[in-house]
């Protein structure tokens, strides 16, 4: 069976035949590799969700940050900071970090795996799309990060008072944000609507 | 239609390896998370509960638990006991310091103090209180009483036991002296089992013991003595400015001495030296003892 594939590189149109197992179909022209439905999506997303979800317990069990300040020594978890914004009535800035911390990079590992387990399952296809579509909105406000990156700053320029050591919850954390990130990117949402029989292909 | 499709340029096909390479990070991420875990699990210590009657000053997971001033544990949670009677702290102790989890061991909380003539703890104020550690030998446990205060250091000395009819300016921490030179210091101060004396404890450095003799007198150095003559005028003394607030104890050997005083000896204070007692002055041979053996 032959398919027209246009290359995403250099945008030209050519015939692939059928692809043997293991191999990796490359563009006429520019050799860049080409794909009717993006390689080994399935197996990449499963993949680095799996990864992600693991990191994700460390990332809310242990502390991002230990500060030692006056002797004292804070450790800090995601969860105790967004408390304590609340306890400090800060509850919009709470709310946020909340979702973009805690919230949606669980549902949207937890969506990615549901997706990628029930692909081959005939029923749920619109709300498998629809949690696609969701993950998809979401995926923007995750680059909220940054805002828990600019506190970590915050606190490094806080060194000539207070020593900040990072710590093992903020490694974890940040190996979940690019792996989600790796995951969402490796799905091809094509094969939301490919047929079984298509998505062997 | 077929024409066209053969005009098109066919794609090259090559081989893709290493797409099991892709299993790895999960991998990886598995084997991240069972090193946290076992980091926990082998570099961490015993857990020990300590109960303190008040644990005034600690905070959960923050103060910290030190032996010889280095860091030996951290506090974890403070809970009031079922009978509301103490306070128990959860202590996790580092994996090197695993050895002090044993009976004899014992813990009191370190506070800023000021006392007359004796500030302590005073780096408490800034860094917060924390737990000191005197660790024992007896076999191994998981909870221990915490004590009130430090315990009294078990060092070579000498302990004697002076009996006055009232304490004066006397205190915990009151220097001895010995020819205005201190050689020792109150260790604490009580009232007699009949109540009708104060017994202070005092202790003697090693190497200042052999001054101190079955018939040696003590007496009560503390204050100021003023005396106006008619013809000397005012004559004002103070054994020292720490004896002005703190008071403090003298005493003197006479020259035909006796045997050297033992732990635990008794003798009186007096109120006042008698002028021919500072006249003393007998010559005791003292034997110098190296630095790193007082302790």
């Amino acid at each position: 069976m032959e398919k027209l594939v246009a290359c995403q590189t250099c945008g030209l149109v050519q015939e692939v035949d059928d692809i043997p197992k293991d191999s990796v179909i490359k563009c006429a022209r520019c050799h860049f590799q080409i794909f009717h439905r993006r390689v080994d999506s399935r197996v990449r997303t499963l993949a680095f969700s799996i990864a992600a979800l693991i990191l994700y317990i460390p990332a809310n069990l242990y502390p991002i940050v230990t500060a030692e300040y006056q002797g004292q020594h804070i450790q800090t978890t995601i969860f105790q900071g967004i408390s304590s914004l609340f306890t400090l009535h800060q509850y919009f800035i709470g709310s946020l970090m909340f979702c973009t911390s805690i919230l949606t990079p669980g549902l949207k590992i937890i969506g990615l795996i549901f997706i990628t387990l029930t692909l081959d399952w005939p029923h749920w296809k619109k709300a498998r799309t629809w949690i696609f579509k969701i993950i998809r909105i979401v995926d923007p406000w995750n680059m909220l990060e940054v805002f828990l990156l600019a506190i970590c700053v915050s606190m490094v320029e806080l060194g000539e008072i207070a020593t900040i050591h990072p710590g093992r919850g903020v490694f974890s954390f940040a190996a979940v944000v690019v792996l989600t990130l790796l995951a969402t990117l490796s799905f091809d949402s094509r094969l939301l609507w490919d047929s079984p029989a298509e998505r062997k292909l | 239609m077929n024409e066209k499709s053969s005009a098109l340029p066919k794609a090259h096909v090559g081989k893709s390896y290493f797409s099991w390479l892709l299993w790895l990070i999960p991998i990886a991420a598995a084997l991240l998370c069972a090193w946290f875990v076992a980091q926990d699990i082998i570099f961490a210590g015993p857990t020990v509960t300590i109960y303190f009657e008040n644990a005034d000053g600690l905070q959960e997971h923050n103060s910290l638990v030190k032996y010889r001033g280095v860091k030996v544990g951290e506090v974890g949670t403070l809970k009031l006991s079922k009978d509301r009677q103490r306070v128990a702290v959860k202590v996790q102790l580092d994996a090197s310091a695993a050895n002090i989890a044993r009976q004899g061991s014992v813990f009191w909380i370190v506070r800023p103090e000021v006392k007359l003539g004796a500030l302590s703890g005073l780096q408490t104020i800034v860094s917060g209180n924390y737990i000191a550690v005197e660790p024992g030998n007896d076999a191994r446990t998981n909870q221990f009483i915490g004590a009130e205060k430090a315990p009294i250091k078990e060092v070579k000395a000498l302990d004697i036991l002076l009996l006055a009819p009232k304490l004066g300016s006397l205190q915990p921490q009151s220097p001895v002296f010995y020819r205005d030179i201190q050689v020792g210091e109150v260790l604490d101060c009580r009232l007699s089992d009949d109540a009708r004396e104060v017994v202070i404890h005092a202790r003697i450095r090693e190497e200042y013991a052999p001054l101190v003799r079955m018939n040696s007198k003590f007496w009560n150095a503390g204050g100021i003595n003023i005396h106006i003559g008619l013809f000397s005028g005012a004559n004002i003394s103070a054994e020292s400015a720490q004896t002005l607030i703190s008071g403090g104890i003298e005493f003197a050997t006479p020259p035909d001495f006796q045997t050297a005083a033992t732990n635990g000896a008794v003798f009186s204070l007096n109120e006042k030296s008698d002028d021919d007692w500072e006249k003393w002055s007998p010559a005791i041979p003292l034997t110098s003892v190296p630095e790193a053996m007082t302790n």
